[in-house]
C-alpha cells in the first residue's frame, strides 16, 4: 500500500506515482482494484509522461467518507483530482474506472485534455432482457475469472483483476486479503443497482469534447468488443482499437500493445 | 414460557442429483423443479398445522425466502393474513418480510396494519436483516444493509403510529413524501416489534429500543452473550431491566413419545442444515459486505463455506449445542429449562419442527405432545438466578479453554 497522498477536495487519496516530474500528466483510473505498483504497464507508461494512480474512495488506502456511496460521489472526487493536477491531463480508465472516466469526461473539466478508455462498462445498450455486462457480484469467481482473461493462466503473479476470488488461497497474507475485500465491498456499494452502468450515460456520451480512444482485449467476454464498439460510436471523433490476445485487463495481459495504443494516440495532433 | 411454531413451509422433492449438480439450491435453480400440485398440498398441510396449533395453545411463526427448496413462503405478509383469517386465538408473528430487499417500507407498513385488523390484534412484526442469496433474488444491494434495515424499521414504525397523517420522509434510502396508511393497526399503538439477529451491537439496539430478540440456532453461548449485550445496553441507557418476555429462541424441535422416536424424526430436521442452505460462494462468501473487511482472512481461511457442506449432523450433536430440542415431553421440558438457565432467562421457544423431511403427520403428533405435556412443564419456573448463569458461561467457557 503506498502511503503517497493526493488531496483531492477534503480528502487524502492513496496515490501511486511513476515517471519524471513535469511531464505530461496520465492520470489512471482504475477498475476492480487499484493499479498494482509492480504493473509492468506503469513503467512502460511512464516513458511517455508522469503517470499519476489515485485509488477511488473506499479502495486501497484512500477513505470511504460516510455519505459516499453513488457514482455521482466518485465523479465529483474524481473533478477534485483534476482541479489539483497541472494543465493537459490524459486520462485513462479501466473496466469501471472506464465508467468513471467516461463521467466526468461527459462533464468536461479545463484539466482534461484527452480520454482512453479500455474496456468501460457503464452503458446499457443492448435490449431488457439482454445483459451487456457479466454480473461481476452474481457470477461465480471461477467463471469470472475464465472470462476476464484471454489466459487466465498469464495474470501476472500478485496482481488481481475480476475473478480474484478464485486466485486466492490460504497463503496470501491477512493485510492482502483485507485490502482486496474492502475494494470489492466498495466497487458493490457504487455498482450493484444498476448493474456497472447509468442508464443516462449513453444520451450524453455526445458531450465528451477532448480526443478520445476506446481499446478493448479481443478476448473480454466479460463485456465485448461489439458493446465497445457501439461505445465508442457515441463519443464524437473516438477511435476504436482491439488488442489481440487480450481480455477485460489488457493492461495486465498486453501491457505493450496497450501503452503502444497510448504512445501512438499521444503522438496524434488533437 | 410460551412456545411457537415456525414452519418453512420447504420443498424437499427435488432429485437428489439435481441438487448435487446445482451451483446454488437457493435463488437460481429453475422453478420447473417445484410441482405446484405438491406445493398446494403443502400449503395446505401447513396450514392445517397451523390451525391445529390456534386450538392447541402454540403461537405461528411465519417469514419469507425467495426462489429455493427452502421455503415456499415467498410473501410473509400474504402468508400472513391467511393464517390471520384461518386462525383465532393464538399470536401470529412475520419474522418477517425481507425489509432490506423490499423498496418502500410504507407498503409494508400497510400490510401488516392489514393483516393486525384482519387477526383482531394478533399480529408481531419481526425484522430480519437478509443477506446472501436474498440480495441476488431481490437484486438489493447487499452493502449498508443494517443502516437500510433500521430506516425502514423506522419509517415503518411511524407510518404505523402516526394517527394525524400525512408525514412526509425523505431518509438516505427510502423517500415517501406522503405516508398516510389505512386502515392503521387493531393494537395500539402497534404491534409488538421482534428481530432476528446475534450481531451484538444490534442486539444492544434492540436492549434500547425494548424490541423481543430473537436468536436462530445460536447455540447457547452466542445467545446468551446476545442476551446480555441486550440486557447491558439498557443499563447503560438508564432503561428498566427487561423481562424474559424479550427473549427468543429459535431451535429445531421435535416432541415424540419416546427419547428414541424424537431422535429418529429429529434426524430429518437437520435436511434443513445439509441440503437446503448450498449456495453458490458469490451468494454467500464472497458476497459483499457479508463479513466485514478485517473478519474476512478469518472467516475465508476458516469459515464453515471452505469446509465440506455438512452431509450427516446428528440430532444428538445439534441437541448438545443447544441447537436443537429432541426427545419425550420431559426430556425436552428439562433441554428447554436447561437453555433457559443457561441464557439468562427467556420465555420464548420457537419451534422449528415441520422442516427438512418430517411428515404432516409426523409435525402433528409434536405439537399434540408439546401442547399437551411440555408446555404445562413450562409455566410458572422460578427466576433464573444470573449467578449460576454466569457460573455456567464460566465452566463452558474453561471446558473450551482446555
Amino acid at each position: 500500500m503506498s502511503s503517497d497522498r493526493l488531496r483531492a477536495g477534503p480528502l487524502e487519496l492513496e496515490v501511486l506515482r511513476r515517471g519524471a516530474r513535469g511531464g505530461r500528466l496520465i492520470l489512471l483510473v482504475h477498475g476492480v482494484n487499484p493499479v498494482s505498483p509492480t504493473s509492468p504497464f506503469l513503467d512502460l507508461l511512464a516513458e511517455h509522461g508522469e503517470v499519476v494512480a489515485p485509488s477511488h474512495p473506499g479502495f486501497g488506502g484512500s477513505p470511504l467518507p460516510e455519505y459516499f456511496d453513488t457514482m455521482y460521489d466518485l465523479v465529483h472526487v474524481w473533478r477534485d483530482v483534476l482541479d489539483a493536477l497541472p494543465d493537459g491531463v490524459l486520462m485513462i480508465g479501466f473496466s469501471f474506472g472506464g465508467w468513471v472516466a467516461a463521467e466526468v469526461a461527459v462533464g468536461g473539466h479545463p484539466k482534461l485534455d484527452r480520454l482512453v478508455l479500455v474496456d468501460p462498462v457503464g452503458l446499457k445498450l443492448g435490449g431488457r432482457e439482454e445483459r451487456d455486462i457479466v454480473h461481476f457480484f452474481n457470477t461465480n469467481p471461477a467463471e469470472l475469472n475464465r472470462r476476464a482473461w484471454h489466459d487466465p493462466a498469464k495474470r501476472p503473479d500478485g496482481i488481481y483483476g475480476l475473478g480474484w476470488h478464485a486466485c486466492i488461497d490460504d497463503t496470501m497474507p491477512d493485510e492482502e486479503m483485507v485490502a482486496l475485500a474492502r475494494n470489492w465491498d466498495s466497487l458493490c456499494l457504487y455498482a450493484w443497482r444498476p448493474h456497472m452502468y447509468n442508464p443516462q450515460l449513453k444520451h450524453w456520451l455526445r458531450r465528451i469534447s477532448v480526443p478520445s480512444l476506446v481499446l478493448w482485449g479481443a478476448g473480454d467476454r466479460i463485456v465485448t468488443p461489439e458493446y465497445g464498439r457501439r461505445y465508442a460510436a457515441l463519443i464524437p471523433g473516438a477511435r476504436f482499437a482491439v488488442i489481440d490476445e487480450a481480455g477485460h485487463h489488457p493492461e495486465l495481459e498486453q501491457p505493450r500493445a496497450l501503452v503502444d495504443e497510448v504512445a501512438r494516440f499521444l503522438g496524434q495532433p488533437a | 414460557m410460551e412456545l411457537w411454531n415456525h414452519c418453512e413451509n420447504p420443498y424437499p422433492f427435488v432429485p437428489a442429483e439435481v441438487l448435487d449438480q446445482a451451483e446454488s439450491v437457493r435463488a437460481s435453480l429453475p422453478n420447473k423443479y417445484c410441482d405446484p400440485k405438491i406445493a398446494a398440498r403443502l400449503y395446505d398441510e401447513v396450514f392445517d398445522e397451523y390451525r391445529l396449533c390456534d386450538d392447541l395453545g402454540i403461537h405461528i411463526v411465519t417469514n419469507e425466502h425467495h426462489s429455493g427448496i427452502n421455503n415456499l413462503w415467498a410473501a410473509s405478509p400474504v402468508i400472513t393474513g391467511v393464517v390471520a383469517r384461518i386462525t383465532r386465538n393464538v399470536r401470529i408473528l412475520s419474522l418477517g418480510t425481507l425489509i432490506t430487499v423490499r423498496p418502500d417500507p410504507v407498503r409494508i407498513a400497510e400490510e401488516y396494519a392489514t393483516v393486525d385488523i384482519i387477526s383482531k390484534g394478533r399480529l408481531e412484526i419481526g425484522f430480519v436483516k437478509s443477506g446472501a442469496t436474498e440480495m441476488v433474488s431481490g437484486d438489493a444491494n447487499p452493502m449498508r444493509i443494517r443502516e437500510r434495515e433500521w430506516e425502514a424499521i423506522d419509517l415503518i414504525e411511524k407510518a404505523l403510529t402516526t394517527r394525524d397523517g400525512p408525514f412526509s420522509w425523505e431518509g438516505k434510502f427510502f423517500i415517501h413524501p406522503h405516508v398516510n396508511i389505512w386502515p392503521r393497526p387493531y393494537q395500539e399503538p402497534r404491534p409488538e416489534f421482534w428481530a432476528a439477529t446475534s450481531d451484538l451491537p444490534t442486539c444492544a439496539e434492540l436492549g434500547r429500543r425494548g424490541i423481543v430478540n430473537t436468536l436462530l440456532f445460536g447455540g447457547y453461548d452466542r445467545t446468551r452473550q446476545a442476551f446480555d449485550a441486550y440486557k447491558a445496553a439498557r443499563r447503560e441507557a438508564g432503561l428498566p431491566a427487561p423481562g424474559e418476555d424479550r427473549f427468543s429462541y429459535m431451535a429445531f424441535a421435535y416432541v415424540g413419545d419416546t427419547d428414541e422416536e424424537a431422535l429418529r424424526i429429529g434426524q430429518k430436521i437437520a435436511w434443513f442444515l445439509t441440503v437446503s442452505i448450498k449456495s453458490a460462494p458469490q451468494m454467500s462468501k464472497f458476497q459483499p459486505g457479508n463479513v466485514a473487511p478485517e473478519m474476512v482472512p478469518a472467516a475465508w481461511r476458516a469459515g464453515v463455506s471452505r469446509r465440506p457442506r455438512p452431509a450427516n449432523l446428528d440430532a444428538e450433536v445439534l441437541i448438545k449445542q443447544g441447537q436443537m430440542f429432541a426427545g419425550n415431553p420431559d426430556t425436552v421440558a428439562r433441554q428447554i429449562k436447561e437453555f433457559r438457565k443457561r441464557v439468562g432467562g427467556i420465555h420464548h421457544i420457537i419451534m422449528m419442527t415441520r422442516q427438512g423431511l418430517v411428515t404432516h403427520a409426523e409435525a402433528e403428533k409434536s405439537f399434540m405432545l408439546a401442547a399437551r405435556e411440555l408446555l404445562p412443564q413450562l409455566q410458572d419456573l422460578p427466576p433464573v438466578d444470573a449467578d449460576e448463569t454466569a457460573w455456567l458461561a464460566r465452566q463452558r467457557e474453561a471446558a473450551a479453554a482446555k
